[in-house]
């Protein structure tokens, strides 16, 4: 018998060959100049950074050390609470290749747990004593509240995977997106009609009141490091080292792991998907919901809108430090804190723009390094 | 059946959390004065009579009923019955405990509006429908299984054989009347149809808009004005499959553009509307490239959030006050003249209609012929798989950059004529929430054609505007109909066809041709 006859690699005819080699060639052209190009964008915008510093650090020198640690203070504390809300992007993302939008929306309903179960707490009046159960028991309250949040958030979490992600799982990615997107609107209007519109401010307990804490004298000047701060950020701290934990050491962090790898593979190893899906969800949204928690005993300021912002910026700060990557996700977050509590001051850049500072640096960061600072190049399949 | 009856209570268990839901959200007040206006009374007022109240719980009882026989077929008629009537009494029970924890509230008048906005205690009386706690409740948890079994005895009732004969009868009569529209469309002559048809449009087009007053030509300019914007991402995200989220800033830059070349402040240029408008759709076509250049390595979620940034990044720029003595800052631009056509005034609200129709149509167009050109084929290879697609030969990076540009320069064009309708432009007009909307639009309408565009631009932007009835309810039915449609039908209202190749076997006749030339 004969060899059936070999397939033709190329396209037969001269033609066709030329025309393809002449588009390959103008495509090699194309991306040297482009690839000429990154590196001197980059040179640009390094020269122009180091010489807006010199200005404003050495020239100018507008700024005491006390206005940096004040500066790296807010910084901190904001970038502990993004670090939080990153993780449950960067746990979703891991496994779902897919951007949870409602996410910011998750740690709003944490928010206004925080807000009503201080408010309840306080309606509580101890007999025999002149204090409320807030006031009272300011320690029990404040775990109290946490707990609630948190569970609020992971319930809403667990119940936005199953109603409108789970069902379109295998659908192309624009979908699941859009879906999102849809249950973020839903989310924030509900808490509009529910909670009506109004800005409202939390009450803490005497013991956490905001504005108040540790003075510590620098040049002469008194910088406030608040105690909702510093609770602020030890809290996120341990929890974020309990995540890390989790998802490093537990069987349940394996069985994520394993279905953020290959889900195929981790269903025929015995790995519940499903179940490990829906356990990233509440995890992701019991940490919203510690965020949104948090947000309210240090900022104080709950409205329906609380959550978006918030979100937009933990998204950045995970794609920032790489997304899927959990300890990415937390340089990241606590690096946009700092970045945007003292960027503008460094720079010498009026404070409005702070949100234009950490968009400018997602995109630079994006442009010369897509993996983010700490996470490994994906595969092209999960970009 | 033990299955199906605790299948039935936990749907009831799902129906009685949306209805707490409801009456948090003092739906069941919106939806009793849209009864009470439907039959006939002028002005219900917030709260109306608690006839209507009921009328409420007796369609949700409907529903519920109708709902607990989803997909249960092989049943017994007693059985579904039974069914329906554990689903409703489920909720209705739910909705008791509800009556009974706000008859509480009633009673002891505890103020409650501070936690939850609509519990007035007006509101409380009439959800109670104005009768005493106790009759209150035990009337809810009635209307409910009344209501339930109601709603299940009409679904088995419309499962018979003969009312299911009906509305395939019903069905089949309209697709016929369809079927002979098209044929005429398609036959000997088609192409006196098909002027009849434009040339009908187009009268329609010319005449309405005087007719109809200031209101429609305003949410039907809406509806143009986002029309153009749709093809626009469409043929960024639709055809070479980027996902671009700060769309609405290329409409910024056009929109200021305009503002800023025809406005008395703050620069009183005033260069014409023509002139402006060019330069804005040039500009914007501009930053499309610009902005294309850095990203192209980006795919996927990575470009969405970048774009998303670079949205903000011109928004917040244009709120700031940096550029306040340029752009006007957060108050915005005012008095932006309208155009004038060969030296008359072309500005009243009809000229506008008439020259956003003009819009979508060259937006339409010129969609469509790139579409079908051997560029469209080049973004929709780039959409189905980029690696495949540069192997082939197609340069990705110019074809990717193309898209941005014309893209960017349709959202100019858009935001051009928008500012000067307007005479206005602000910074909060192009936050990322008219980026999202006219992602949602091209999506719920169906991806990559001009039809669903449209159709999604009517639902999206046009339906809101005339629902003004439902004014709070309006973005949370948004976001719902987000998750629903991608739910229930991810393609879009009218989703694309894919081109097919049918090679034919013997001389094509004329149809056939048409179709393998136009690609559908």
């Amino acid at each position: 018998m004969n060899d059936p006859a070999p397939l033709p690699l190329v396209p037969k005819g001269d033609n066709n060959l030329n025309t393809d080699t002449a588009v390959m060639k103008k495509q090699k052209k194309g991306s040297k100049l482009l690839k000429l190009l990154r590196p001197a964008l980059g040179v640009v915008v390094l020269l122009y950074i180091l010489f807006r510093l010199y200005q404003v650090l050495i020239v100018q020198h507008e700024y005491g050390a006390d206005t940096w640690t004040r500066l790296l203070i807010s910084g901190l504390i904001i970038g502990g609470v993004y670090a939080l809300i990153a993780i449950g992007y960067t746990l979703v993302y891991g496994i779902l290749f897919m951007i949870n939008f409602a996410h910011g929306e998750v740690m709003m309903f944490g928010a206004y747990a925080a807000l009503y179960s201080f408010w309840g707490f306080k309606l509580i009046n101890i007999p025999g004593k002149e204090t409320n159960f807030l006031n009272a028991y300011p320690v029990i309250a404040i775990i109290l509240a946490f707990l609630i949040g948190m569970t609020v958030s992971a319930t809403l979490g667990y119940f936005l995977e199953k109603i409108a992600y789970r069902p379109l799982r295998k659908a192309p990615r624009l979908v699941p997106l859009i879906s999102a997107i849809g249950a973020s609107i839903f989310l924030q209007n509900a808490a509009q009609l529910l909670f009506s519109p109004q800005l409202r401010d939390v009450t803490n307990p005497d013991i956490l009141r905001r504005g108040v804490g540790w003075t510590i004298v620098i040049n002469g000047n008194d910088v406030i490091l608040p105690y909702t701060g510093v609770f602020t950020f030890i809290l996120s701290i341990i929890l974020l080292i309990t995540l890390f934990i989790l998802v490093q050491k537990s069987k349940l962090g394996r069985a994520m792991r394993a279905v953020a790898l290959d889900k195929k593979t981790a269903a025929l190893m015995g790995v519940d998907v499903d179940n490990t899906i829906s356990r990233t969800f509440i995890i992701s949204g019991a940490l919203a919901g510690a965020a949104g928690v948090m947000w309210g005993i240090h900022n104080g300021l709950v409205y329906y809108y609380v959550g978006f912002i918030p979100g937009i910026k933990a998204f950045t700060a995970a794609v920032l430090g790489g997304i899927g990557n959990i300890p990415g996700a937390m340089v990241g977050g606590l690096l946009l804190g700092i970045v945007e509590s003292m960027g503008p001051a460094a720079l010498g850049i009026n404070f409005q723009l702070k949100d234009v500072l950490s968009f400018v640096i997602l995109i630079i960061v994006l442009t010369f390094r897509p993996s983010g600072l700490l996470g490994e190049v994906l595969s092209e399949e999960k970009v | 059946m033990k299955n199906s009856i605790r299948q039935s209570i936990r749907t009831g268990v799902t129906f009685g959390i949306v209805h707490i839901f409801f009456i948090l959200i003092a739906f069941n007040s919106m939806i009793s004065v849209l009864i009470a206006k439907l039959s006939g009374i002028k002005n219900p007022g917030e709260i109306p009579a608690p006839k209507f109240y009921i009328a409420f719980t007796l369609l949700m009882g409907l529903w519920i009923g109708i709902a607990a026989l989803n997909k249960k077929h092989s049943l017994s008629v007693g059985k579904k019955l039974l069914l329906s009537f554990t689903t409703s009494l489920t909720t209705g029970l739910m909705a008791g405990v509800l009556d009974v924890l706000l008859a509480i509230i009633l009673v002891n008048k505890v103020f409650i509006r501070d936690f939850l906005t609509v519990l007035s205690f007006d509101f409380i009386k009439a959800t109670l429908f104005g009768m005493t706690p106790v009759m209150g409740t035990i009337v809810t948890v009635l209307c409910f299984v009344a209501a339930g079994v109601a709603g299940g005895a009409l679904t088995i009732l419309n499962r018979t054989e003969a009312v299911q004969k009906f509305w395939k009868n019903i069905i089949s009569w309209f697709k016929k009347q369809i079927e002979k529209i098209q044929y005429l469309s398609r036959g000997k002559y088609h192409l006196f149809w098909q002027i009849g048809g434009i040339s009908l449009l187009a009268l329609v087009a010319i005449l309405l808009p005087m007719q109809w007053g200031s209101y429609w030509n305003y949410v039907f300019g809406t509806v143009g004005l986002y029309v153009i914007l749709g093809l626009g991402l469409n043929i960024i995200v639709g055809l070479s499959g980027q996902l671009v989220l700060g769309y609405i800033a290329f409409f910024a830059i056009g929109a200021y553009t305009m503002a800023l070349l025809n406005a008395p402040e703050p620069h009183n240029l005033m260069w014409g509307f023509w002139p402006a408008l060019l330069l804005g759709v040039l500009l914007s076509a501009l930053s499309g490239l610009l902005l294309g250049l850095p990203i192209m390595r980006l795919r996927g979620d990575y470009l969405a959030i970048v774009t998303l940034g670079f949205g903000e990044i011109i928004r917040i720029l244009l709120k700031s006050d940096v550029l306040t003595n340029f752009t006007g800052g957060p108050r915005g631009i005012q008095n932006i003249k309208g155009p004038m056509f060969f030296g008359i005034p072309f500005n009243s609200e009809v000229d506008f209609v008439y020259l956003i129709f003009a819009g979508v149509i060259l937006a339409g167009f010129v969609y469509n012929r790139l579409k079908q050109s051997r560029t469209g084929r080049a973004w929709l290879s780039i959409r189905e798989d980029e690696t495949v697609a540069r192997a082939t030969g197609v340069d990705t990076i110019k074809y990717k950059l193309l898209a941005l540009a014309i893209g960017a320069a349709f959202a100019g064009l858009a935001g051009g004529i928008y500012a000067s309708r307007n005479q206005f432009t602000g910074p909060d007009e192009h936050a990322l929430m008219a980026s999202i909307n006219v992602l949602s639009l091209i999506i719920v309408g169906g991806m990559g054609n001009i039809p669903g565009t449209i159709l999604g631009a009517f639902t999206l932007k046009g339906l809101p505007e005339i629902l003004r009835e439902f004014a709070n309810f309006r973005l949370l039915a948004f976001g719902a109909l987000l998750v629903f449609m991608m739910l229930s039908r991810p393609d879009g209202l009218i989703p694309s066809s894919r081109p097919k190749y049918d090679p034919p076997t013997e001389p094509a006749p004329e149809i056939d041709k048409k179709e393998a030339t136009h690609g559908k």
